[in-house]
């Protein structure tokens, strides 16, 4: 089907989006004039309004046959009203209900429910769970086969979701339609990463001595870098951790995206290299959270403990040289994929143990704080040029503008899965169908759907 | 080839309710515009580039919206982590706080709701799963509706699951959309989530047969109650006083005997418009045991420990009920059906007993619940139009 | 003449669903019969609304339907199941138990 969901800015149509003309022509919106117009003008420009936003990928005469003039509603009823009288208190007199009883409840915004139905549909759901950026984009998903219902592919964006489905989007999809999208630069890394990952592949299956070659070198850099270090105070090298950290975690939005992942990359090299000096060769630094945890232990260890273990600590550094040098993104998917509950039973163990305190105590909670989300956000959200967004991930811009998820949908958006809990329905001043237009379009398109012109 | 006719000064002529802001151009001196722009197509061009014959069109208004971008739109671009950000907090300066929820400047009836907090639904879960307690009792304590306390264990359950194996979680996203959309917070004391709930929980569906207007005379000596309303609605006849006495006796026990067995409620109409009577919204909100807890609340105040007790034992009482229905029902479906696992076969047969008599088929032996597909019915499978989407997809 | 119980195709292509009908030996497949006493489902189901361990030993099924007292009159009045019928039959305890070769 061609993509017709185009965002003009003349002749602009408001469309279920995110784009930024999208925004713009929301901006200017305005409700018709009606002054001069006859009522069957104001319901064709009112329908063709709606019909631009609501189900445009759907063919007018399969939405005709969707549309219901009867409207779901609901009444949120308080059980302390109900318990006070049986009712009859508003039929007294001669029907009109006792003197001084009455209240006006706010009105029940029923036409602006006319495209109900349509939120049933498979594409719209996952776009009303902020899945995909656009309805369009959500269909794209559905037909090549990225989405489940219930644990199975389901390949109709028009499959009609019964109360209780439960949906699926591949994360990663997910990810790449609600992230900033990559520029020129990381494009470009994300090419040579690739053609690297490439060659690396063959040279490995051709001959391994090169490679070991190339290590050795990379050792004795690490090595020298290792020795600038030594007589530094891992105090010292802590707070400089720290004010990377913070400088990481304050995440201010004038900053440029390049720059902060000049940071995020140092601050990741930093970790690495306080990890490089410590004593124990057993962890391997691969993974974020044996590296949490030892450098967890290392702000714990005394400053004295610093035996020279000659052997293991190049063993350690050989193998941090070679993944620090080998693609990021093996480690990071590697340890993506890692649940965070070794990282938290980590801390668990170092708060319980007071008598080492003595020794951190220059680091007062906050601080440790901003260090552990500092480490946690570099776990979940690393730098990897192989995905298709931008990395770390960021929300794309002006998505903050149309973010808000609809009642009928229960959503988990950690694992991109939402359940359809119920029909939309209206309740007295509110309706939960989400439309950009106003009561007087939404009145207007429901009489003409009612055929009655 | 001529240049063609630019159309930037009648853009609008289609829709003119989006006239751009910074351009108020009224509908009305458009038409001239019109007129004279197709006549003399030279003058209709913008002047910024005399002498190109290329037709730069849309660049104003290209230009209107980065500017627009650049200046107002640039508190748009990005989140503000722990409120929203919408369009309408911009566009009406004077209310602001009916601007936080409403995505959409124009219409005032769409509220963007809070969702669940992490918090909330990991203690939603706990108490289901780990604690024990019924869904009803979930659902009144923390405020969250009970289909939504369902989902959410579903999708608690599954986000483990995908955990266990290794599966990629898209967790920076899901942190700035709650970032980003109002959520519901666990609070310290738990009580709160009970007097500040998520949702309405108890939501009161306006039932079909209530649509209709009618005038129905009653004579003033007598109580016109929710009950008598709801007879009135169906069609079905007035009570008879003794009836009315007992119900006012003891409202609750009433109530909670139609809750409690929902498939005795009294029906009227012949034949195929057969159908309940209309109930009161006592029994047909879905947390009717709350209606009777406030009833002895209201009569014996201060007594918390009683109150509590008779709340706990009302509970209880709701969830047996359900549990004997469902038990019931699956007896019920178990007693019709046969299950034979032959040992030379992979399958299993479900035989299901039905009943072929005059009843069913009917004298031509055409009627509708006999078994088997008719004959002389066409089947329209394979033609022209036929929706091939399926319906509903099992768990 | 001999009144046979057997099985009318009805469904779609690939989508095989059966009457059980009580007809005459001669008539068409799918002409009116005497009687539609069930239906077969050939095609195997899965099981829904499992558990974890359910789903692991569960099989897929086949569904029948089927008015037990009409098939012990035909077959008490005469009528001949034919093979798949006669399976059927057994399987829902209305045969005898053996195959209908060894009859």
């Amino acid at each position: 089907m061609r993509n017709r969901a185009t965002t003009p800015l003349s002749k602009p149509k408001i469309r279920q989006s995110w784009s930024k003309y999208n925004l713009f022509n929301l901006q200017r919106l305005r409700n018709p004039p009606t002054g001069s117009k006859t009522f069957f003008q104001q319901k064709w420009t009112a329908k063709s309004m709606a019909r631009a936003y609501h189900g445009e990928q759907v063919r007018e005469s399969q939405w005709a046959r969707m549309f219901s003039r009867r409207i779901r509603s609901v009444v949120p009823m308080s059980p302390a009203r109900l318990a006070q009288d049986d009712g009859s208190g508003m039929s007294a007199g001669r029907g009109a209900g006792v003197e001084g009883t009455k209240d006006f409840p706010r009105l029940t915004p029923f036409t602006q429910m006319t495209f109900a139905p349509l939120e049933r549909r498979l594409d719209v759901a996952i776009f009303r769970a902020m899945f995909a950026s656009s309805a369009r984009q959500a269909r794209q998903f559905v037909v090549h086969g990225a989405v489940t219902v219930n644990g199975k592919q389901m390949r109709y964006p028009g499959y009609l979701l019964n109360p209780g489905d439960l949906f699926q989007v591949d994360p990663e999809r997910v990810m790449y339609a609600t992230g900033a999208p990559k520029d020129k630069h990381e494009r470009r890394e994300g090419r040579v990463a690739r053609r690297k990952s490439a060659e690396s592949q063959e040279t490995e299956a051709k001959e391994e001595g090169a490679a070991e070659e190339s290590g050795e070198k990379k050792d004795a850099e690490s090595e020298e870098l290792g020795q600038q270090r030594e007589n530094d105070d891992p105090r010292e090298t802590l707070k400089v951790l720290l004010a990377q950290a913070k400088n990481i975690m304050a995440g201010s939005k004038d900053v440029l995206p390049a720059k902060k992942k000049q940071e995020l990359r140092g601050f990741q090299k930093a970790v690495k290299r306080v990890l490089s000096r410590s004593d124990s060769s057993t962890v391997l630094a691969d993974n974020l959270e044996s590296q949490f945890s030892e450098l967890i232990t290392l702000l714990k260890a005394k400053p004295a403990e610093k035996k020279d273990a000659k052997r293991s600590k190049r063993e350690q550094s050989s193998e941090d040289a070679k993944n620090v040098s080998e693609s990021t993104s093996e480690s990071a998917t590697a340890s993506e994929s890692q649940p965070g509950e070794a990282l938290t039973e980590a801390f668990r163990q170092a708060a319980q143990n007071p008598e080492e305190e003595v020794d951190t105590s220059e680091l007062t909670e906050d601080e440790f704080d901003v260090l552990k989300r500092a480490l946690v956000q570099m776990r979940d959200n690393p730098i990897d040029s192989t995905k298709p967004y931008a990395t770390p991930w960021r929300p794309r811009d002006y998505m903050s503008a149309f973010a808000f998820i609809p009642r009928y949908l229960e959503v988990n958006h950690n694992i991109c899965a939402a359940v359809y809990l119920r029909h939309p329905v209206a309740r007295p001043g509110s309706s939960e169908v989400p439309t950009p237009f106003g009561e007087p379009v939404g009145t207007a398109a429901f009489a003409w759907y009612l055929r009655r012109r | 080839m001529p240049p063609r006719v630019q159309n930037q000064l009648v853009t609008n002529s289609l829709l003119p309710y989006l006239s751009s802001s910074s351009t108020p151009t009224s509908t009305i001196s458009k038409i001239p515009t019109q007129c004279s722009s197709s006549s003399i197509p030279s003058t209709s061009r913008r002047t910024c580039r005399p002498f190109s014959s290329t037709v730069a069109s849309q660049t104003k208004l290209r230009n209107e919206m980065f500017t627009w971008l650049s200046s107002e739109g640039t508190a748009l671009k990005n989140h503000v982590p722990g409120s929203t950000n919408y369009l309408t907090q911009f566009k009406e300066r004077d209310e602001q706080p009916a601007g936080r929820t409403r995505p959409f400047p124009l219409n005032q009836n769409f509220i963007s709701e809070s969702i669940l907090s992490e918090e909330l639904r990991n203690e939603i879960y706990d108490r289901v799963v780990n604690q024990k307690k019924s869904v009803r009792a979930v659902s009144v304590d923390l405020g969250v509706d009970m289909r939504r306390v369902g989902a959410v264990v579903r999708l608690v359950e599954l986000e483990k699951r995908q955990k266990q194996q290794g599966k990629s979680l898209a967790l920076p996203y899901a942190r700035a959309i709650h970032e980003m959309v109002p959520t519901t917070p666990l609070y310290e004391d738990t009580r709160d989530n009970r007097s500040r709930p998520h949702e309405s929980i108890n939501d009161l569906p306006v039932h079909k047969l209530t649509d209709p207007q009618i005038f129905y005379p009653v004579s003033e000596s007598r109580q016109f109650n929710r009950v008598d309303a709801g007879r009135v609605f169906s069609a079905a006849p007035a009570l008879e006083n003794k009836q009315v006495t007992n119900t006012a006796a003891d409202p609750a026990e009433v109530i909670s005997s139609i809750t409690q067995n929902p498939s005795h409620i009294e029906k009227v109409g012949k034949g195929a418009a057969e159908q309940q009577v209309l109930q009161p919204a006592d029994a047909r909100i879905p947390h009717p045991h709350l209606i009777a807890h406030e009833r002895f609340r209201q009569s014996n105040p201060n007594e918390y420990r009683e109150i509590y007790k008779a709340y706990s034992e009302r509970l209880r009482q709701e969830e047996t009920a359900e549990k004997e229905r469902k038990r019931l029902a699956k007896e019920r479906r178990e007693q019709q059906q046969t299950k034979v696992q032959p040992e030379s076969s992979r399958f299993e047969f479900r035989f299901k007993d039905v009943v072929v008599s005059k009843e069913t088929t009917g004298t031509d032996g055409r009627g509708s619940k006999a078994p088997g597909i008719r004959y002389g019915v066409p089947s329209y499978e394979r033609k022209k139009g036929q929706v091939k989407i399926p319906t509903r997809v099992e768990v | 003449m001999v009144v046979r119980i057997r099985l009318a195709r009805f469904g779609n292509k690939h989508q095989p669903f059966y009457n059980i009908v009580v007809a005459q030996a001669r008539s068409a497949r799918n002409s009116k019969p005497l009687e539609v006493i069930g239906t077969y489902n050939p095609v195997p189901q899965r099981p829904t609304n499992l558990s974890d361990e359910e789903a692991r030993s569960a099989r897929p099924y086949k569904e029948v339907s089927l008015d037990r007292s009409r098939a012990k009159y035909w077959i008490g009045v005469g009528a001949q199941p034919s093979d798949g019928v006669w399976r059927l039959l057994n399987l829902a305890g209305i045969g005898d138990g053996r195959s209908k070769a060894e009859n």
